[in-house]
């Protein structure tokens, strides 16, 4: 039935086990089926489906609504550009321009090599540092369209294991709004979320 | 629960008129029992409400002023002042249509809905007449099939929920879900899971729009074309209600009629779909004789008649009527039962008649159990059981209500309390007792699996208190059990006990048996001991004359007396023995044994390949009558389209036989029947056509005071295998199968399962077989190669084969098999 590694269903279960209803547990299952395979492929939707007693159609919906759920495969970096009004006042578009540009790529987009992925995106509340860019969820405040050059060039040449916040926003960031309330000094290793709610990947921080 | 009521009634006005209603009960529904049709496309009577398409908007008087709000998610509150009319509501429906049609295609011309429409009908009603829109529309590939019955165009989509909400809510499903969000959503079913339930019809019916289209009626018809007839479903024996619609005499489509006692308007998809064994070009239209060359040949009536007189009264006068049987009667209408049930008695003089198959409980415990439930008694029950059939696979409708009330399910409750929160009914304690998995398991509270056969050794150990849940779930308070036979190769009898048992425990009993007509057929005597109105054989029935009065034989006795030569001859009124009695070598044996065989059919079966005499008969949709279901409900069946070629009504062939052997029945119309039993069987007095027309159009319940038969504890035998060798046999029907009906239907009839050896995984493994593996099952009388599927649900040593598949084998009931692997 399954082809997820043990450790991995150990941790689904420890899941469930938090809800007085398993069908609660859907939101938190995905994230832990994108960072088994880096997307949710329409077996992780079933998996997902079959560890709930949910159908795959009642779990895709669920998926399908939330743009942080991938039913695409996305770059091992994704490039997450707000464009929403705060930093759409900024420039955001610029600095989506120059991104694409650089990454030779359309927003929405995932190049050749599975190396990059583009979008843009609605406000990530963090207007105060508006425009504010992304990378796999780990957020860079007050760029410009020639950091976020930078930012791209990095990404294709450093190829970092682990993103993370403090560390990009010092090397492409400009004014910044506030101290991030997210804890972030493990970063993510991969196109989904590393501060964890729902402490699916790695460790809880938070509890 | 949070919803205590303080008072009863509660008064609202809407439009200046003013009403009563139950407090907490949907503004929308109470407007509309009082006569106000608020316009709405998500809300539907027998579902929660959801407030998705905000076309049910009214104004209150609220106390900060008039508020618009959507009236099938508002409970009605005393004093309450609504105006569904004023030119607040009247911009506001505008408004909502206009936003609807933004990328609605208006493709009315070329849509099946176009006519009957309710976006349509609500346009014309209350839109705007105008758009401002003039951007593109969103496009989506046109209709794209989610199943071989179903399509769906979702451009024409208005996402209303109804569709999402029945799968999820009623039939329990939900393969077809919102996708996406906004501008985007769609309704679809997952790439790899297309939308094959039982029930996907009814999403059909309820879509608001065009954009679910059942596949058989596609671009059949325009409604205004159609006639149509109220009837009652041919396919089981919970008397569904229905629409039957036609057009140039044929026909196209059959809707669920809301009967609030049976179907709620509701159908499954065999009842939905599965009127095109009407049409089939395989009907048959004309008389068919054997000459002496073994062929059949064409005949008129006349010829065919005075051969089945001549044979028959040849056999009467050298044998006398005990050498005649019949069997059959429950596919037709309780006049075509009566018919041949006083055919049979009178006219043949023998008790040797049967309408059940062999394969279902006892006759008495059918026809004459107390207490009987009804099917409004499950909504209402504290617990419910389960002990027979699947019912997902054999009464479809009856596991909807099942499942309704396992789950809490109510239409009418208000969304949430004053925390916000879902309030729930709590649901019926279900209990289910089967050989293996069934529909209802995911939603019972306690599931009991056996092994075939061994039934009786359960319900000794529950007798004996081993089950203290069970015990203390039955102590709870109304219980209702539905009780059958859950297996072709459990011993009939056991039905019997476990219903005796259960009402020794206070339950009603509501008794389980497929073919249509099985109850009326058996309330009409088509069964060895009993007469018309659940009178046994051998108690005065003065109306009929002289009958004969001990106890004839049932299907095997009348089978095994064919075989052995007892018995001479076979009527076979929509009887086809071969495929229906589990143990086919047997009626095979007989029919073959048989000195005459005259069958009245719509087609030919495997059975009639063994008759003399072939009359064509009337079928669904054909004849005017009445049928009983499970619960003893009479409903009113109605024809509309014109018989096949030369078919007749049952009724009429048999008297036309009766009349050659110088009997008579005595009525030359149906009506005239109907009035007669009206009058002579006790149970069915009062019972009139005009009754069920006018005063009762839900169906009339037989009051069962004058006819009962106390249930007994009878000894029922116990198989088990005695050599590591042997498995037992489950076999158990399914929806589509290759029954007569279904093999004439091929939108369903390739839907069955087929045969196939269910096995659990640590037998496969035993026999060295994995799943679609073959196997060998041997049985007493028959062999097969078989596909393995693996089932965890079944009990080790058991090997379930779905009963009567096309191109399946015919194991027999036998419980005791051999199972090997081949290769
Ligand atoms: S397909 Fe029909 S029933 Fe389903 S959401 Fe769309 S309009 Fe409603
Ligand atoms: S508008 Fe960009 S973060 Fe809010
Ligand atoms: S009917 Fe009330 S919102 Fe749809």
């Amino acid at each position: 039935m399954s082809d997820w590694s043990e450790a991995t269903l150990e941790r689904a279960r420890q899941i469930i086990a938090r809800y007085p209803e398993k069908r609660s547990a859907v939101m938190p299952l995905l994230y832990l089926a994108m960072a088994e395979e880096g997307w949710l492929t329409d077996h992780a939707i079933e998996q997902v489906a079959e560890l709930l007693d949910l159908t795959p159609a009642q779990v895709q919906s669920v998926a399908s609504f939330y743009t942080m759920y991938k039913r695409e495969p996305v770059g091992r970096y994704l490039i997450s550009v707000c464009t929403s009004i705060s930093c759409m006042l900024c420039g955001s578009d610029d600095v989506l321009h120059a991104i694409e540009d650089e990454a030779d790529l359309p927003a929405g987009e995932t190049d050749d090599d599975g190396l990059l992925t583009v979008e843009h995106v609605e406000c990530l509340g963090a207007c105060g540092g508006a425009p504010v860019v992304q990378v796999n969820y780990e957020l860079i405040e007050g760029v410009t369209p020639e950091k976020a050059r930078e930012l791209v060039r990095w990404l294709r040449n450093a190829t970092p294991a682990v993103v993370n916040t403090d560390e990009m926003q010092e090397l492409f960031g400009g004014r910044r709004s506030f101290d991030w309330a997210i804890p972030t000094e493990d970063g993510a290793v991969g196109p989904y979320p590393a501060f964890q709610p729902y402490g699916t990947v790695g460790q809880d921080r938070r509890s | 629960m949070t919803t205590e009521q303080k008072t009863d009634t509660v008064k609202i006005t809407v439009d200046g008129l003013e009403m009563e209603a139950r407090p907490g009960d949907l503004l929308i529904r109470v407007a509309q029992d009082n006569g106000v049709y608020i316009p709405r496309f998500c809300w539907h009577p027998r579902m929660r409400p959801v407030g998705m398409c905000r076309m049910c908007l009214v104004q209150v008087e609220g106390p900060r002023g008039p508020m618009i709000v959507p009236a099938c998610t508002t409970p009605v509150a005393d004093g309450m002042v609504v105006d569904t009319q004023n030119d607040t509501v009247a911009k506001a429906q505008e408004g909502v249509l206009e936003y609807l049609l933004i990328n609605h295609p208006l493709d009315c011309p070329v849509c099946d809905r176009g006519g009957e429409c309710p976006l349509q009908d609500q346009t014309m009603a209350y839109g705007p007449g105008e758009s401002r829109f003039v951007e593109e529309k969103r496009h989506y590939e046109k209709p794209i099939q989610i199943s071989e019955l179903v399509l769906l165009d979702r451009e024409r989509c208005i996402l209303c929920a109804r569709c999402t909400r029945f799968s999820e809510e009623i039939s329990g499903d939900p393969l077809i879900e919102f996708i996406g969000r906004g501008y985007n959503t769609q309704v679809n079913t997952f790439p790899n899971e297309p939308f094959r339930s039982y029930f996907s019809g009814n999403t059909v019916q309820i879509c608001p729009v065009g954009a679910l289209l059942g596949a058989p009626y596609r671009f059949r018809a325009r409604p205004w074309d159609l006639r149509e007839v109220a009837s009652t479903c041919p396919h089981c024996s919970a008397g569904d209600s229905i629409s039957v619609q036609v057009s140039q005499n044929e026909v196209l489509r059959l809707l669920g009629v809301d009967n609030p006692h049976t179907n709620q308007s509701w159908l499954s998809d065999k009842c939905r779909f599965g009127y095109e064994f009407v049409n089939s070009a395989e009907r048959l239209a004309a008389p068919l004789v054997r000459g002496s060359d073994g062929e059949l040949r064409e005949a008129t009536w006349v010829e065919a008649l005075d051969i089945v007189a001549d044979r028959l009264g040849g056999i009467l006068r050298e044998h006398g009527g005990g050498a005649v049987a019949g069997l059959g009667g429950a596919r037709g209408t309780n006049e075509d039962a009566y018919a041949f049930s006083k055919f049979m008695r009178t006219v043949v003089g023998s008790n040797h008649v049967d309408a059940r198959m062999d394969d279902a409980p006892a006759s008495q415990f059918l026809a004459a159990v107390v207490d009987r439930a009804r099917i409004d008694d499950i909504d209402s029950a504290a617990t419910i059981v389960v002990w027979g059939p699947d019912l997902k696979e054999e009464h479809p409708t009856l596991y909807l209500r099942v499942r309704a009330a396992a789950t809490g399910f109510d239409p009418n409750q208000v969304v949430s309390n004053s925390d916000g929160l879902k309030i729930r009914r709590p649901g019926a304690r279900l209990i289910v007792m089967h050989p293996r998995r069934t529909g209802l398991d995911d939603v019972a509270r306690h599931v009991l699996r056996y092994r075939p056969g061994a039934g009786g050794e359960l319900l000794t150990s529950l007798q004996a208190g081993d089950h203290p849940e069970i015990d203390e779930a039955l102590a709870a308070g109304p219980v209702v059990a539905l009780v059958g036979r859950a297996s072709m190769t459990e011993d009939p009898r056991l039905a019997e006990n476990v219903a005796a048992w259960l009402r020794d425990k206070g339950a009603k009993i509501l008794p389980l048996a497929r073919r249509a007509n099985t109850f009326g057929a058996l309330d009409m005597g088509l069964a060895p001991d009993l007469l018309p109105g659940r009178v046994p054989v051998g108690e005065g029935f003065e109306s009929w004359g002289e009958i004969p009065t001990t106890v004839g034989r049932d299907t095997r006795g009348i089978l095994e007396g064919l075989r052995d030569g007892d018995i001479k001859a076979l009527i076979m009124v929509g009887a086809d023995p071969v495929a229906d009695v589990p143990d086919s070598h047997l009626a095979t044996e007989a029919l073959a044994n048989a000195e005459f065989v005259v069958a009245i059919d719509m087609f030919h079966t495997e059975s009639t390949a063994y008759a003399d005499v072939i009359l064509p008969a009337l079928g669904f949709a054909e004849k005017e009558g009445t049928v009983t279901n499970l619960e003893g409900r009479v409903q009113k069946v109605n024809d509309i389209v014109a018989g096949e070629g030369q078919s007749r009504a049952d009724w009429s062939i048999l008297d036309d036989i009766a009349r050659r052997l110088g009997k008579e029945l005595g009525f030359a119309t149906a009506a005239e029947i109907a009035k007669e039993i009206s009058e002579v069987a006790p149970a069915y007095r009062g019972i009139t056509w005009d009754l069920l027309e006018w005063d009762e159009p839900m169906g009339a319940i037989v009051p069962y005071g004058d006819a009962t038969q106390p249930l007994q504890y009878v000894p029922v035998t116990t198989s088990l295998p005695t050599v590591a060798a042997e498995m037992v046999l489950h076999s158990a029907r399914t929806l589509y199968d290759d029954g007569v009906l279904m093999r004439h239907t091929p939108w369903l009839h390739r839907l069955a399962p087929g045969a196939a050896a269910y096995l659990h995984p640590d037998d496969a493994f035993r026999l060295g077989a994995r799943e679609g593996h073959r196997v060998r099952v041997v049985t007493k009388h028959a062999e097969a190669e078989l596909e393995v599927r693996l089932d965890e649900t079944l009990h080790r040593g058991v090997v379930y084969v779905p009963f009567n598949q096309p191109d399946g084998p015919r194991l027999g009931s036998d419980p005791i098999v051999r199972v090997t692997a081949i290769g």
